[in-house]
């Protein structure tokens, strides 16, 4: 997001808190966020796919209310109002194309009614068959699971982006060489199905609260966190969204405004200044000294701390001033002792949803094994599968996936560590100086460990991050 | 009966998670934000739980927010006993 962005953002929710006062937050969030997943989205190479891409955002958000929803609740007046509404604006965005002047809310202009008319007259032909089989529910929410985790893949593994590319370059004939593996870049998808894919599980597990359409759709594309989180789970989310909402108060204005303004600091004064010497593809290749090569690592590590968490500031600033108190996504995770520390407290909530949907859920179903394997075998593959997974979360590529590795790795080796050092630790570590110097070397430690594992993260290609390796210990 | 259910954690984390019989963990001392627990060991107390009081702590619910001390756990277990 730019600057005047944010600002825009966060002057509609100053509007909501000040003229509205405490009237129609849900629908003002609802309108407010429909219409910003429409003009984040930025233009793609694909003709019309800044525009089809979010309204896929809401036909899966509508279809996974659909199977989530108890039964009795799918056809009240209300949901469908609320469904009347979203087709309201998606129809007056698109009608925005007839206007004489550049589009102001879409990247490109518009694509055609018609077509529009068509999907979503396919969408409601196909939520009317859902309908008809309501007796496969089970299936039903099994392969809507399956299917964002595909369309996940289908645009995240850089094969499949391509093809897919090549697929849709061919069905509405435009140039196939000019093919892309970044002509899917669709704008928070990957938060928008994780948030969804929870819900999914949570109703499999009899768990979902039950909401109606419009409190589902402002969970899942909630403007404030739309494009980086953080992920709130649904349960929470309602509390706040369900509280009378008050009119804003001086206290409330000024918490909110100085995590605001602390994260448009974060972001566009220390993040964006470390960005000219954080390391990237181009100075790895460029830089001579190890000592040179250390400080582009710093400033990267420091970069995309204060970058992320920075974004993460601007996003709970943001609702706080609609009344809603996002989690927290980072606590000081470079000052942490150890990396299992760290984990806890670095993008907390993507590894709080990995830990509930595939961490625990897997670690349970290998101590259920008659033989189970041994423990730290077991705990080998639980940690370095769960990291290599939130590796695959930023994408599918060799690095991340090494990226992965050395954290799953760097966890279990820790987790080793401490259970022989623990009780010898303790014992030593009796003064209050002993202590200190434990915990000063954990954290140097535990940071430089991070450090090293962001040259994967950071760069695109295993050659040039092992280039930068054996230049950082002077071997080359 | 709290008072029981805590020693009884307390008694179960000292010796069979953190390997120190002797450690004495306070009712309210944090177990999971502080990270004398780690996510591993966190599923060794669930099943405990499971298996002593017959009361299933769900996946999700393995975080610092449900529960991050030992009143906090026995609350929840005498809530779901009921």
């Amino acid at each position: 997001m730019t600057i005047n962005q944010i600002l825009i953002v966060v002057a509609a929710a100053l509007f909501w808190g000040f003229v509205m006062r405490e009237r129609g937050r849900l629908h003002f969030i609802l309108i407010a966020s429909i219409i910003v997943i429409f003009w984040l989205q930025s233009a793609l190479p694909l003709r019309g796919f800044d525009f089809w891409l979010p309204v896929a955002t809401l036909v899966i958000t509508i279809f996974s209310w659909y199977i989530t929803a108890a039964l009795e609740a799918r056809h009240s007046r209300k949901n469908w109002s609320t469904l009347a509404l979203i087709i309201t604006i998606v129809l007056l965005l698109n009608l925005t194309r007839f206007l004489p002047f550049d589009p102001a809310l879409t990247a490109s202009r518009p694509p055609q009614t018609e077509i529009l008319l068509l999907i979503l007259a396919l969408s409601g032909l196909f939520l009317f068959l859902t309908k008809k089989l309501t007796r496969f529910h089970t299936a039903l929410l099994a392969i809507a699971i399956i299917s964002l985790i595909l369309i996940f893949l289908a645009i995240k593994v850089p094969a499949f982006a391509y093809w897919v590319s090549y697929g849709i370059r061919l069905l509405t004939s435009q140039s196939l060489e000019q093919a892309k593996i970044t002509d899917l870049r669709w704008l928070g998808f990957s938060y928008v199905a994780f948030r969804i894919i929870h819900t999914l599980r949570d109703r499999q597990m009899g768990r979902l609260p039950d909401v109606d359409l419009a409190e589902y759709m402002t969970y899942v594309i909630f403007f404030p966190a739309f494009t980086a989180g953080p992920i709130d789970r649904i349960e929470r989310f309602m509390k706040d969204l369900r509280q009378p909402a008050t009119a804003l108060g001086n206290d409330e204005l000024l918490v909110a405004g100085q995590r605001f303004i602390l994260g448009l600091f974060k972001k566009f004064v220390i993040a964006d200044a470390l960005a000219l010497i954080a390391l990237n593809d181009v100075n790895a290749l460029q830089v001579r000294t190890a000592g040179w090569t250390w400080i582009l690592l710093y400033a990267y590590a420091f970069q995309i701390y204060f970058d992320f968490s920075g974004y993460t500031d601007i996003a709970i600033g943001t609702s706080r001033l609609l009344g809603i108190k996002l989690p927290e996504n980072f606590s000081t995770p470079y000052l942490k002792p150890n990396l299992t520390q760290f984990w806890n407290n670095w993008h907390i909530t993507l590894t709080q949803w990995f830990r509930a949907y595939f961490f625990n859920p897997t670690t349970r179903w290998l101590r259920s094994w008659k033989n189970p394997l041994p423990m730290p075998l077991m705990i080998l593959v639980t940690q370095v599968a769960t990291m290599v997974l939130i590796g695959f979360w930023h994408g599918v590529t060799w690095n991340f996936t090494l990226w992965g590795l050395w954290h799953g790795l760097g966890l279990f080796i820790h987790n080793r560590w401490n259970e022989f050092t623990r009780a010898r630790a303790t014992a030593w570590a009796t003064t209050p100086i002993r202590q200190n110097v434990l915990a000063i070397s954990g954290v140097l430690i535990t940071f430089h460990f991070v450090a090293l594992g962001w040259i994967f993260f950071a760069l695109s290609s295993t050659s040039t991050s092992l280039h930068v390796f054996l230049k950082l210990f002077s071997i080359k | 009966m709290t008072t029981e259910i805590i020693s009884t954690l307390a008694k179960f984390i000292a010796e069979k998670i953190l390997k120190q019989p002797n450690k004495e963990i306070k009712p309210d001392e944090s177990l999971i934000s502080s990270g004398l627990i780690d996510s591993f060991s966190l599923m060794d107390l669930a099943l405990f739980v499971e298996d002593t009081y017959g009361v299933r702590i769900e996946d999700t619910e393995l975080n610092a927010q449900t529960f991050d001390n030992l009143s906090q756990l026995t609350e929840l277990i005498a809530s779901r006993q009921k």
